[in-house]
């Protein structure tokens, strides 16, 4: 038995009448967009998309179309509003109506958006991206790092060919100061989707180069509100943040601070800002160096007329104490001089004193020497006296004895009684043997003497 | 001189002129230390405002 059946437009055409019977009015949508197109015609085409809480796996998906006298409205209004173009990537919440077309099948058609839903769910990402890296411990890495003072070795991450890169190298190249800086270009897709993989990749060629350059400026051109999402993403912050030189964000967004600002080292808001903040840096740098330099001159200055100041002192005081000390000196030798004169008389005086008492004490002594002398050599006298008397007497009487007998014993008295002397040329003769036959002899006399002449010899017996 | 930082110059300096200050300094090495420090400080203006031409053809030559 045939159930009635039917063709595919009858099919299609209940399923419009049932949407448009059950979903009659507008409704207010929340999603995400997703591959967002522009026709020649003006007509907006895109898919809005949900996704699972992570955020990895779409759940559901539908078409949706502006169509172009909405969008030539609504664009300009969600861009001013939100400073963001109106593109893939972003939740928006829209008002739409539920259409199902026999030919082109389900469909979402935009009639209105609240942008405001837009910037508070960028807010939500920006502070969920924020606070996983600060969970991590990343979030103020590169804040943290110090721009070297001599900051002028720049990679530069943009699009070589925006009108932003070529301002920023403008404004470097033709600082007042005269500064040098060093730029080099590391090309990148700063917009759509392939922005994040594409910046990414240009820190890491910078990386390669390790500490050469002393800072990273990631620029992008200003004027008209462009996709910004890129730069809240969680994985280019991720690197910017844990990059080992200063970031220097500038991607020309006047109103939002983007992750990527927030992670930076330093915010520009234009790429000229960025240049300035190079050059201002530098102009610190070089105020520095002039400040040093005032310093050692004045402080130079300053030790020369200080050792100077010393050396006048010390020579005022060697003068003065000089003086002091000769004038000291002079004194004291005045007064020594002095006391010397003093001393000296008064050991004249009591020199002379004492020679004169010496001289009386000693003529005194003499004399009474003197005297005493005398009396023991009248003693003398007087003992010599007496005894030379008695023995005087003595030796007289000694001396008659012996008169008397010489007086007995002299020839005189020999000759007086009888005895003779003979002598022979006037010496006496004491033995016969003395005189030969011949010879003359004399014969002494008591009263005269005779001359004879020998005769004959004749010895005596006994002889 | 080539060898040196501009960091390194720069402390060097500083440390000079604040021994200079500190009147730690002997007179005699004064005029030495000044010497020093002068160089120090062309040192760092050159590296400010004068254009290092290797450095320059380095980046050119950097692919």
């Amino acid at each position: 038995m045939m159930e009635p059946s039917f063709s595919l437009s009858e099919l299609n055409r209940q399923v419009r009448n049932a949407v448009r019977d059950a979903l009659p009015e507008a409704y207010w949508l929340r999603a995400e967009t997703s591959d967002v197109r522009v026709n020649r015609n003006g007509h907006c085409y895109l898919e809005f998309v949900e996704k699972d809480e992570e955020g990895h796996s779409i759940i559901a998906k539908a078409r949706g179309v502006i169509w172009s006298n909405i969008y030539r409205l609504l664009s300009p209004f969600f861009e001013q509003e939100t400073g963001q173009q109106f593109t893939s990537g972003l939740n928006v919440l829209v008002q739409v109506t539920v259409d199902f077309h026999e030919l082109y099948g389900f469909s979402l058609t935009v009639v209105d958006i609240d942008p405001s839903f837009t910037l508070g769910e960028i807010a939500r990402n920006r502070q969920r991206v924020l606070k996983r890296l600060e969970e991590e411990g990343v979030l103020t890495l590169n804040r943290e790092l110090q721009l070297p003072e001599l900051t002028n070795l720049i990679a530069v991450i943009s699009s070589p060919t925006a009108a932003g890169y070529e301002d920023f190298r403008d404004q470097l190249e033709n600082n007042p100061a005269g500064f040098v800086f060093y730029t080099k270009l590391f090309p990148a897709v700063m917009q759509g989707e392939r922005s994040e993989e594409s910046i990414i990749a240009a820190l890491e060629a910078i990386f390669q180069y390790g500490d050469f350059f002393h800072a990273v400026a990631i620029i992008r051109g200003g004027g008209a509100a462009s996709d910004l999402s890129c730069f809240d993403s969680y994985n280019l912050a991720s690197n910017v943040a844990q990059f080992p030189i200063p970031v220097v964000s500038g991607i020309g967004h006047e109103r939002d601070v983007t992750v990527l600002d927030v992670v930076a080292h330093t915010r520009g808001k234009t790429p000229t800002a960025v240049a300035e903040i190079f050059i201002a840096h530098l102009m610190k740098t070089a105020t520095e160096v002039e400040a040093l330099q005032e310093r050692l001159v004045s402080c130079t200055q300053a030790l020369l007329v200080r050792e100077r100041s010393d050396l006048l002192s010390l020579s005022n005081r060697l003068v003065h104490r000089s003086l002091l000390f000769l004038q000291r000196e002079t004194a004291a030798v005045q007064h020594i001089a002095t006391g010397a004169r003093h001393s000296f008389r008064q050991v004249l005086q009591k020199e002379f004193a004492y020679m004169q008492e010496a001289m009386i004490t000693s003529r005194h002594s003499a004399r009474r020497l003197l005297d005493e002398e005398r009396h023991r050599l009248m003693q003398v006298k007087r003992i010599l006296h007496h005894a030379s008397c008695e023995e005087l007497r003595d030796e007289r009487h000694f001396l008659e004895n012996v008169e008397q007998f010489v007086r007995m014993v002299s020839p005189a008295n020999v000759l007086e009684r009888g005895y003779t002397l003979t002598l022979k040329n006037g010496k006496i003769i004491t033995s016969s043997k003395q005189l030969h036959e011949g010879e003359l002899i004399e014969t002494r006399f008591r009263d005269g003497d005779v001359t004879s002449v020998v005769q004959t010899k004749g010895l005596v017996e006994g002889d | 001189m080539t060898k040196l930082s501009y960091s390194e110059a720069k402390k060097e300096l500083e440390a000079i002129v604040k021994s200079i200050e500190a009147g730690e300094l002997d007179v005699d090495l004064l005029t030495a230390k000044v010497k020093r420090a002068s160089e120090l400080i062309t040192f760092c203006k050159e590296k400010l405002t004068t254009t290092d031409e290797e450095l320059q053809k380095l980046l050119e030559e950097m692919a």
